[in-house]
């Protein structure tokens, strides 16, 4: 009688298990059921990063200093210098976002394959300058977006530590001088990917 | 009925009280009045466990250089061992309605036994006058 109990409860236990395998779901970006890598940008860091970013920003009030309101924002190269394979558009985006739809900037778009490139906007000042127009003005912008993201690697033992750093700065047009600089870090530890934190 | 001799029971609890000791914090301040920007809170509590260990101790809001408002959240550890907590600051407008964007993002942070550490949020824009935190347990 036990041993057929038994057998019973084992055949039950093996049955149960497709069961408890993770089926695929919809979770909230960047929320607490994201998965955490180690040895990579997650999209809660870009986010984390992103959200740093502005706070700072949004707090000191650079942007409300400048000639033109809204702000005129020019979003120059934001170097990936970390062995993570993503877009820093992932970052600059969400900033641009939060800055272009509250009202605080514009970021300077022209036309062609990519709309913020100083080529394409040299390219419509020089046709606004053949038609005899004066709008050239309009895009001379108030600061240049620049930026790096590096990662530092350490470990001891099987445990894996990396930190990445955001860095961003605003050059003021006029001066040349900088304007804006924030550094953002995001230190991860572990031995292996996990899910949630 | 195991008799243990006097040195060995003293060892014993010695050990057992060696993790308190380990890694926890000693805090001492220049200041012991509240800070002028203290603001009142109401707290709803779903996570006893949380709530004993890591608790609000107090709560400033005031305005940035820009104008806008800042918040502080002290998150005090009360508990044995380091702590990890995930938290997300949700701004609200005048009428009370929550402000979402690119900056509504959960955040986490440690605070190491017997210490506190200081969480901030800036406020989207001028439009936030009022703001909500919500504290959640690491899960690992």
């Amino acid at each position: 009688m036990t041993r057929t109990i038994a057998s019973l409860s084992l055949a039950a236990a093996l049955l149960s298990l497709p069961a408890c395998a993770s089926k695929a779901t919809y979770i909230e970006t960047g929320g607490t059921d994201s998965i955490v890598s180690v040895g990579e940008v997650d999209i809660q860091d870009l986010q984390r990063a992103a959200s740093g970013m502005l706070e700072s920003l949004i707090a000191l009030g650079t942007l409300q200093n400048a000639p033109h309101q809204p702000a005129r924002l020019r979003i120059e190269r934001v170097v990936n210098d970390t062995s993570s394979a993503f877009d820093v558009g992932e970052l600059t985006y969400r900033m641009r976002e939060q800055l272009v739809n509250s009202g605080q900037a514009t970021v300077l778009t022209a036309y062609g394959a990519n709309a913020e490139s100083p080529e394409a906007q040299e390219r419509l000042k020089q046709e606004a300058f053949r038609r005899g127009e004066t709008s050239v003005e309009s895009l001379e912008p108030d600061f240049f977006l620049t930026g790096k993201i590096t990662q530092l690697k350490r470990s001891a033992g099987r445990t894996r530590q990396t930190t990445y750093t955001f860095r961003l700065t605003l050059t003021d047009s006029r001066t040349g001088q900088e304007a804006w600089t924030k550094v953002v870090d995001v230190t991860k530890q572990g031995q292996k990917n996990a899910v949630g934190f | 009925m195991i008799r243990m001799p006097r040195p060995a029971i003293a060892l014993v609890l010695f050990a057992g009280l060696l993790p308190v000791a380990c890694g926890t914090v000693n805090t001492t301040s220049t200041r012991s009045a509240p800070s002028e920007d203290s603001v009142a809170t109401n707290a709803q509590i779903n996570d006893l466990f949380t709530e004993i260990f890591l608790h609000v101790r107090g709560v400033r809001k005031f305005p940035t250089r820009s104008g806008v408002l800042q918040a502080q959240v002290d998150v005090a550890n009360d508990g044995f061992n380091t702590r990890g907590f995930s938290y997300l600051f949700t701004w609200q407008d005048e009428r009370g309605n929550p402000i979402l964007g690119p900056m509504h993002v959960w955040k986490t942070a440690r605070v190491a036994a017997g210490g506190s550490i200081t969480i901030s949020s800036v406020a989207p824009g001028p439009e936030a006058t009022d703001f909500s935190i919500q504290v959640r347990r690491a899960e690992n």
